[in-house]
């Protein structure tokens, strides 16, 4: 997609961005509190993570959710998004695509410096791009986001030239991203285990310490120059000291919360987003992630869903509306879409989705799954119709593996085995790479349609350097393929989103996937805490214009 | 069995006894939760007739009423039916992990108590590196290696009670060995082996039934603690263990979801330990 370049000077536009920023704050529902006097400087916040506890800090190696939300305090990346969905100046004040769409020139701001002294330029840039790319890095998010990036050279200190290998409609998408945020080269050369331990940025914290299994101290970064073009204020941020703790169970995170030990917590469960509902010293903030709608993928790549009929039937027999209701109280929103409804790309169908244990039935006899075994299971040449269903207990809140278990009890009414066997991610990883799997959840969040590519063409069955593959589907189909390849080529808007919606449309009837709702994204935080936003880009809270009211 | 030996074993019994007592108000409560526990066990569906995995999703959440006397859980299940369901897996982990661990126990302290100096130590080291685990991280040890599941927290429970059984046991033996009719049977020309399965093992293993009763209690504990971390049971399967911690996501508005599965667990803990002291005292009396 291409967009004008927007030149711009940090001096001559800070009030302009201080103006807009307040506007966007104040009218937005980014900022779940009221605005409550001046900004406030100084103080420590506690914010306590549901996730599971990252085993490196630098986002670049692999690359998931729980990296991302404690990375975006300390690292940034050359571009944002705004609340509209436009891609935004950040490390990058303005960039410029060739007319082939193959060589991008990005100018760079010149006035920022990572917090170890190192110049932010276009060396430095050329470096990162490298480490993502290297296969020793073991990155998976960030290396897919950059498959079509052939070489970087910095053409001058404060302008770096991208080219690509073909044109790549999601680039300014995907460097958008956490996960393809600017780290200072000089830490970088670092050895691994060094740099995730203390990834060096050019963010408003820097990270002081990490006490594994217990919190990663941050503290402010007082010569911080560079926040994006949407925040709401400019220089250091208000908090001093930022703890970032680690507390998996939900009921002990929100009594946590309750009690003042903490200020933020993420992840927060149904049942609790009810009942901070009703308490006055508790805010909320819902922002679902972009990118792929939480859902089941059917593995399509063996027994018994290879056999498109099967993957109907499971899907027609699994009963997700009642489960979602029960169980999310409201507080989410069934999806029949492959994409988060954030995504102004996203096609939904609901008729697909319709539960009819009926029409399952007859899929299941005409697939020849006709037999019914001792435990009433329906059964083929003596083998029983099981799905196995690795579920991990790091990314699935208890809601979740919840809804598991009624889809679980109702296609067992249509004769399906499902055993959902829950484990830790470590296991997890490994049951998916060794192919032991017919059905999992995994949620992918990249910024805009392009996440479709990742996890829908063939291509993404090939493992990346960490060894996980996003097309957990298996969804091997020519066409998709082509539709998908189109698209990433394709700049022009209206034909990239009418390309998008004909590989999901062709994608959603195949059955492949069973959407459930959007990634739940939900905060809740003590009263107290102001000015607390998500980056539209992946939903990941900054608290750099967070400050205490207290 | 010769005059001389039973005089001597009976002499010994004699110095244990004293005045047996009624049945207390306590062992009456235990034995009737015992019935109960064990027609839950072996017909579920005499006390509860629905299905313990049975969704419901529109009366999920519901607190103990008429309908539902515990309440319901997150996905509307009875949690009466699933306490009453569940105690099979409870009492069937328990009995048979103190099966296992007094098994290994026997042949461990059989071993050290009967074999002479050589295998007495090396059994002996053997159970002290043992001792130096506590026995829940030797059971978690277990299933880390060999994955989660009702099998390996059984087989894990059973294993890290072995070593506490097996010094019993050989400590046991050695003060029956050395007793008076044991070396009157010696005196006598029995063979050793006549000895240990006539004196002996007998005069060993009637303690054990005390410890059996008493272990269960504590067994039927760990694996529910083995469920509650995820290492056992596997949810949904209505196990007292798993049922607890699906109900601590709740715990704040669904108290009913973790109290009656909690409730089973201490009252199934609380009547075993009562039952082995009865059987204990009666024993001693007897």
């Amino acid at each position: 997609m291409r967009r004008p370049a927007r030149p711009r000077r940090l001096l001559a536009a800070t009030t302009g961005i201080v103006a807009l920023g307040l506007l966007l704050a104040g009218c937005t529902p980014a900022g779940p509190n009221e605005p409550a006097g001046e900004p406030r400087s100084g103080g420590t916040l506690t914010y306590a993570s549901g996730d599971a506890e990252p085993s490196c800090l630098d986002p670049h190696v692999g690359g998931n959710f729980p990296q991302a939300l404690v990375s975006a305090q300390y690292l940034e990346s050359l571009v944002s998004r705004n609340d509209a969905g436009q891609i935004i100046p950040w490390l990058a004040e303005s960039w410029t695509p060739s007319d082939d769409g193959l060589t991008w020139d990005f100018t760079l701001r010149a006035d920022v410096t990572f917090t170890d002294g190192t110049a932010f330029d276009a060396a430095a840039v050329q470096a990162n791009i490298a480490h993502l790319q290297n296969p020793t890095t073991l990155s998976s998010t960030g290396y897919l986001a950059l498959g079509k990036v052939k070489t970087v050279a910095a053409v001058s200190p404060t302008v770096v030239r991208f080219t690509l290998t073909e044109p790549d409609s999601a680039l300014l998408e995907s460097l958008s991203q956490p996960w393809l945020a600017m780290e200072s080269p000089a830490a970088l050369e670092r050895s691994q285990d060094e740099n995730c331990a203390s990834p060096v940025g050019t963010g408003p914290f820097i990270v002081q310490s990490w006490v594994k299994q217990n919190a990663i101290t941050l503290v402010r970064n007082d010569d911080y120059v560079s926040p994006p073009a949407d925040a709401a204020h400019a220089g250091p941020a208000y908090l001093e000291e930022v703890i970032w703790r680690f507390i998996p169970d939900s009921a002990s995170r929100y009594a946590a919360l309750q009690s003042g030990e903490v200020d933020v917590i993420d992840n927060a469960q149904p049942d609790t987003i009810v009942q901070a509902k009703q308490s006055d010293s508790i805010e909320q903030l819902d922002s679902p992630r972009p990118g792929a709608a939480n859902r089941i993928e059917l593995n399509s790549g063996q027994a018994p869903f290879n056999d498109v009929r099967v993957r109907e039937a499971f899907i027609r027999s699994a009963n997700v509306d009642d489960a979602v209701s029960s169980l999310f109280q409201g507080t989410a929103t069934r999806s029949y879409s492959a994409l988060s409804s954030v995504e102004g790309t996203a096609i939904s169908n609901a008729a697909l989705f319709d539960y009819d244990p009926a029409a399952a039935a007859e899929l299941l006899d005409a697939a020849g799954w006709n037999e019914t075994d001792a435990d009433g299971y329906r059964a083929k040449d003596g083998v029983r119709l099981s799905v196995e269903f690795p579920v991990s207990t790091n990314q699935s809140i208890p809601a979740e593996q919840s809804v598991f278990e009624q889809i679980q009890a109702t296609a067992k009414e249509t004769g399906f085995e499902v055993n959902l066997a829950p484990m830790d991610l470590s296991s997890w990883y490994a049951a998916l790479a060794s192919n032991d799997y017919d059905a999992v959840s995994a949620p992918y969040t990249k910024v805009g349609p392009d996440v479709l590519r990742i996890l829908y063409h063939s291509d993404s069955i090939v493992p990346a350097p960490s060894g996980y593959f996003a097309n957990l589907a298996q969804v091997n189909d020519p066409e998709i393929d082509a539709l998908l390849t189109t698209a990433a080529r394709t700049t022009d808007t209206d034909e990239r989103s009418s390309l998008y919606a004909d590989a999901q449309n062709r994608i959603l009837e195949g059955f492949y996937l069973l959407p459930l709702y959007d990634q739940q994204n939900h905060f809740l935080l003590r009263g107290d805490v102001q000015g607390l936003r998500t980056l539209p880009t992946v939903a990941v809270p900054t608290l750099y214009d967070t400050w205490l009211n207290r | 069995m010769s005059d001389l030996e039973v005089q001597a074993e009976l002499a010994t019994q004699a110095a244990r006894s004293g005045q047996p007592r009624r049945l207390g108000l306590a062992e009456a409560t235990a034995g009737l939760l015992a019935v109960f526990l064990l027609v839950a066990a072996v017909t579920p569906q005499l006390l509860a007739l629905g299905d313990p995995l049975g969704i419901d999703p529109l009366s999920a959440f519901m607190p103990p009423t008429g309908a539902h006397v515990f309440g319901t859980d997150e996905s509307g299940r009875d949690i009466f039916t699933r306490v009453v369901h569940g105690t099979q897996y409870s009492l069937v982990i328990g009995a048979a992990a103190t099966a296992i661990g007094l098994g290994l126990g026997i042949v461990l302290g059989t071993l050290a108590g009967m074999l002479g100096r050589v295998v007495d130590f090396t059994v002996n080291r053997f159970l002290e590196v043992l001792f130096a685990f506590p026995g829940l991280l030797l059971a978690l040890l277990f299933i880390v290696i060999f994955g989660p599941g009702v099998a390996t927290a059984t087989i894990a429970v059973g294993l890290s009670t072995a070593p506490g059984y097996a010094r019993i046991i050989r400590a046991q033996l050695i003060t029956v060995r050395s007793a008076a009719f044991v070396e009157a049977a010696t005196v006598l020309g029995r063979t050793r082996w006549q000895i240990l399965l006539r004196h002996i093992l007998p005069n060993t293993l009637a303690p054990l039934l005390v410890l059996a009763t008493l272990g269960i209690g504590q067994a039927i504990v760990w694996a529910a603690t083995l469920s509650y971390l995820g290492l056992g049971a596997e949810p949904p399967t209505a196990e007292w263990g798993a049922m607890l911690s699906a109900g601590r996501t709740y715990i704040t508005s669904a108290w009913w979801m973790s109290f009656f599965p909690g409730l089973f667990i201490v009252l199934t803990a609380v009547t075993a330990t009562v039952l082995g002291r009865s059987i204990d005292r009666r024993m001693r009396h007897a």
